[in-house]
C-alpha cells in the first residue's frame, strides 16, 4: 500500500537552523538519512503537525494538511498520521494495553480482529497487562510501533526506532519491522542517521544535509557494503572523508 | 491579670479553627482548575505580553502579604470598583478570598513544573492518535504530572493555613465571624496571653502536621 | 463528637443574624475590657457586641474604605482626628472612654532603683526599649517626655525602637533592654516586669482612646448606646480601672 506524500517549497526555519524541501514521494517505505542536526526530526514533525512550517504546502494523498500562503492547516489530531518519536514517549500512567487502546478509532470493536494481529505480529500477548516502566528497550519500542499502528494511521512516521538498542535488540525489533512491512502494510517514513537500517527496509532513500534534499534513489544506488559488515555513502556522494559513514555501534 | 482560663479553647478559639481550615481547604479548590490551566499555558505557550502574566501571578509571592490586603481591600470595600458586585469584606469569604489570592502563585508554580518537567512529546504524540486537545489534557497531561500539582497544592494550603496580613485587612480580626488562628494568636500575644498563644501554635502545628502526612499519603501512591 | 459540635457552631455563627449587633472595630490594647465589658452591656440593653479588633490605623483604614462599623474606639487619636475630618464620625458623640499614661518599667529581678526620668541616663541603662519614636503613638511620647526633660540627647544612643509597645515590653522581660518606656495597661499585664515609676502628667502629652458612633453606622442607636455606656456605667468605668485605664470623671473630654 502507498499513498503520496506533496511537500511543495516547504521551509522550516528554527533560529539560525533552516530546511528547503520540494519533494514528491510515492511512500511504501521511504527513508530520511542524514547525519543529526540536518532537520529530519524537525521535517517530519511538520508533516505530523506538531509543527508550523514557514513556507509551503504539504498534502496526502488527496487532503491539503497545511498551505502557509493560503493560512490552511490541519492539526496533528485530525491528520491521521502515526507518530514514533526517537524517545517513544510511552504513557507511564497507563499499561501496556492502555497505550495501545489509546488511539483507537471510537468506532472500531476492541476485539477485532486488526487489534488481535498487530499483538501477534509484535509479539506483545505477555506484556498486556505490564506497566510500562517494567518494560526493557526493545519491548517498549515494540509497543510504541503497535500503539501507533492501532489507531490505524494512512502514515507512520518512525524516528531513530533503533537508536539506544544493543545489537541483538535492533536485529530484533528489525526483523518485526519486516514482518509490519509485509504483513500490515501501512505506508512509512523512516529516519535514522544509520545506513545499515534502511538499507534493506525501504524502497527510497532521501538524503538531506545541510538543510537541503541532496540525493534521493533506491537504497542500492546510494548505500555501499564496506569492508566490515556496515554500510556506508557511496564515495561519490561524500563531500569530506569525515563524512564516511558510521560503524554499527 | 486572669490567665487561669489561658490554656483553655474558647468558642471562638473552636471558630477561628474550623474557619482557618475550612477556609484554607476552599481556597486551594477555587484556585485548583484555573491555577493549572493557567500552567499549562505558561509551560506550553507562548504570546505577546506573557512576562506580564507570569508577574502577575507572582506578585502575591513578592509582596508583602500587607500590600496585597490593601489591594484587595481597595478592590472588594464597598465603596470600591467591585464592591457593589459582590459583599465579601468583613465576612467569612474575605477570609478564603485573601487566602485563595495569597496561594494562588503555589498552585500555578508546582503544575507548570511538573508540565514542564513532563515535556510535551507525550501530548504530541496522543495528539497523532487522534486525541483532541481537550482530551490530551485530560488524558494525558493531567495524569503524568498529578503529583507536581498535588505537592503545589498542598503547599499552597499550608500557606493559606498560615495566612495573616492580607487576611486580616480585608476581613478584619472578628472574634467568632472572621478571627483565624493566626490572627487571634497576634490578638493574643499583643494582650500579654502568651500562653493562650502558645496553645493556638501547638494546634497550628497539628494542622500542619496533618495537612503534610495527608499530601505524603497521596504523593506515596505507587508510581503508575 | 467535638469536631462535630465546633462545625456546628460554625455553621451557626454564619447563619446567625442578631437583630441589634453593634460593630465596634476597637483597639487592640482594649480587647481584654471590652470583652468583660460586653455581658455587661447586654444585659443592659439587649445589644450584642461584635469586635473587630487590631491596630487603629488599620481599623481606620478599614473604615474610610466603608467597612461596616458603628463605633470606632481607637487608642491614637490621630486615627479619630482623620475619619472625623473625613466626615465619617458623629462628632457629637464622640468622647474620651479613658486614657493611659506611660510607665518605666525594669526586669521584675532588677535591682535597678529608678524614680524619674533623669535616672534613665545613668549608665547601667545600657538599653532603653521604646515603641518606634518615629511612628508608633506610645513611642512617640515617650520621646517627648524624654525631650521635655532634657534626657532625650543622652539616651537616643541607647534606645531599642520596637515595631510596637508590646515587642518593647518583652524587650524588658527578656532582659535584651535593661528598662522601658510603655503604658500602664501593658505593665499590668506582665509579670516578668515591674513599674519604676510613672511619667508625670504633662500638659502636652495627652494619651486618650476616643470612641464615637460613625455617620454610616447600620446600627447608629446602638452605637450612641454603647459610647454612653462606656463612659458613663460604674461597671465599666471599674472593669477599665482594673486593666490599669485612667477612667476620667464621667461625661468629660471633647
Amino acid at each position: 500500500m502507498t499513498s503520496r506524500l506533496a511537500l511543495r517549497q516547504v521551509e522550516i526555519g528554527l533560529g539560525a537552523f533552516h530546511l528547503a524541501i520540494d519533494v514528491e514521494l510515492q511512500t511504501g517505505c521511504v527513508g530520511i538519512f542524514g547525519p543529526s542536526g540536518a532537520g529530519k526530526t524537525t521535517l517530519v514533525e511538520i508533516i505530523a503537525g506538531l509543527r508550523h512550517a514557514r513556507k509551503g504546502h504539504i498534502a496526502l494523498d488527496e487532503d491539503v494538511l497545511a498551505d502557509v500562503e493560503n493560512r490552511k492547516w490541519i492539526p496533528p489530531h485530525l491528520r491521521r498520521i502515526g507518530y514514533v518519536p526517537q524517545d517513544l514517549a510511552l504513557f507511564p500512567h497507563l499499561n501496556v494495553r492502555g497505550n495501545i487502546l489509546y488511539g483507537a478509532p471510537k468506532t472500531v470493536d476492541v476485539s477485532e480482529p486488526s487489534f488481535d494481529s498487530l499483538i501477534e505480529i509484535l509479539g506483545l500477548e505477555a506484556l498486556l497487562d505490564r506497566r510500562i516502566a517494567a518494560l526493557s528497550g526493545g519491548e517498549r519500542q515494540r509497543v510504541a510501533l503497535a500503539r501507533a499502528l492501532n489507531a490505524k494511521p494512512r502514515l507512520l512516521l518512525l524516528d531513530e526506532p533503533l537508536t539506544g538498542l544493543d545489537q541483538d535488540r535492533k536485529d530484533n525489533v528489525l526483523e518485526y519491522l519486516r514482518l509490519l512491512r509485509q504483513r500490515w502494510s501501512v505506508p512509512m517514513i523512516y529516519i535514522s542517521h544509520q545506513a545499515d537500517e534502511m538499507a534493506d527496509l525501504c524502497d527510497e532513500i532521501l538524503v538531506i544535509r545541510d538543510g537541503k534534499l541532496v540525493v534521493r534513489g533506491r537504497a542500492a544506488d546510494i548505500f555501499e557494503p564496506a569492508e566490515r559488515p556496515a554500510w556506508r555513502l557511496k564515495r561519490t556522494l561524500c563531500v569530506s572523508p569525515e563524512q564516511e559513514h558510521v560503524e554499527r555501534a | 491579670m486572669d490567665s487561669s482560663s489561658d490554656l483553655q479553647l474558647t468558642a471562638n478559639d473552636g471558630h477561628a479553627i474550623v474557619l482557618t481550615l475550612v477556609s484554607a481547604l476552599l481556597a486551594v479548590l477555587v484556585d485548583l482548575a484555573p491555577g493549572v490551566a493557567l500552567a499549562w499555558l505558561l509551560a506550553r505557550k507562548t504570546w505577546p505580553g506573557k512576562s506580564i502574566v507570569e508577574t502577575l501571578v507572582a506578585l502575591p509571592l513578592v509582596l508583602p502579604p500587607v500590600a496585597t490586603g490593601l489591594l484587595l481591600l481597595d478592590l472588594l470595600a464597598h465603596n470600591g470598583p467591585l464592591g457593589g458586585v459582590v459583599d465579601v469584606v468583613f465576612t467569612w469569604k474575605a477570609v478564603a478570598v485573601a487566602m485563595a489570592v495569597m496561594s494562588f502563585p503555589f498552585i500555578v508554580r508546582g503544575a507548570r513544573l511538573a508540565f514542564e518537567a513532563a515535556g510535551d512529546r507525550p501530548e504530541q504524540v496522543a495528539a497523532t492518535l487522534g486525541a483532541s486537545p481537550l482530551r490530551v489534557f485530560f488524558s494525558i497531561s493531567l495524569p503524568i504530572s498529578w503529583r507536581g500539582i498535588t505537592a503545589g497544592a498542598v503547599m499552597a494550603c499550608a500557606r493559606a493555613l498560615g495566612e495573616f496580613g492580607a487576611v486580616v485587612l480585608v476581613a478584619g480580626n472578628i472574634p467568632g465571624v472572621t478571627a483565624t488562628i493566626s490572627t487571634t494568636m497576634y490578638n493574643d500575644i499583643l494582650t500579654g496571653h502568651d500562653e493562650h498563644a502558645l496553645l493556638l501554635a501547638a494546634i497550628s502545628i497539628a494542622l500542619a502536621f496533618a495537612l503534610i502526612l495527608t499530601g505524603e499519603q497521596l504523593l506515596r501512591r505507587a508510581l503508575p | 463528637m467535638k469536631i462535630g459540635m465546633l462545625a456546628v457552631l460554625f455553621l451557626l455563627g454564619a447563619l446567625a443574624a442578631h437583630a441589634a449587633d453593634v460593630a465596634v472595630y476597637a483597639a487592640v490594647s482594649l480587647t481584654d475590657a471590652l470583652k468583660a465589658i460586653a455581658p455587661k452591656f447586654e444585659a443592659a440593653t439587649g445589644d450584642k457586641l461584635v469586635f473587630n479588633l487590631d491596630g487603629s490605623n488599620v481599623l481606620a483604614l478599614q473604615i474610610s474604605k466603608g467597612a461596616p462599623a458603628d463605633v470606632f474606639f481607637s487608642a491614637d487619636e490621630a486615627q479619630m482626628d482623620k475619619l472625623q475630618k473625613a466626615g465619617l464620625v458623629d462628632a457629637a458623640t464622640r468622647k474620651d472612654v479613658v486614657f493611659n499614661r506611660l510607665v518605666a518599667i525594669v526586669g521584675a529581678n532588677s535591682t535597678l532603683q529608678l524614680t524619674s526620668l533623669a535616672d534613665l541616663a545613668r549608665p547601667e541603662i545600657k538599653h532603653l526599649a521604646l515603641a518606634d519614636p518615629r511612628s508608633v503613638p506610645a513611642g512617640v511620647y515617650a520621646k517627648q517626655y524624654l525631650q521635655d526633660a532634657k534626657v532625650w540627647d543622652q539616651v537616643e544612643a541607647r534606645v531599642v525602637p520596637t515595631q510596637n509597645v508590646r515587642a518593647a515590653m518583652a524587650g524588658v522581660e527578656s532582659g535584651n533592654a535593661d528598662a522601658g518606656i510603655v503604658y500602664q495597661t501593658d505593665a499590668l499585664i506582665s509579670k516578668k516586669v515591674k513599674i519604676a515609676f510613672a511619667l508625670p502628667e504633662s500638659s502636652k502629652v495627652r494619651i486618650a482612646y476616643p470612641a464615637a458612633a460613625l455617620t454610616h453606622a447600620a446600627n447608629p442607636d446602638g452605637a450612641k448606646k454603647l459610647v454612653h455606656f462606656l463612659q458613663t456605667d460604674p461597671d465599666a468605668r471599674a472593669i477599665f480601672a482594673k486593666y490599669g485605664f485612667i477612667v476620667g470623671p464621667p461625661a468629660n473630654g471633647k
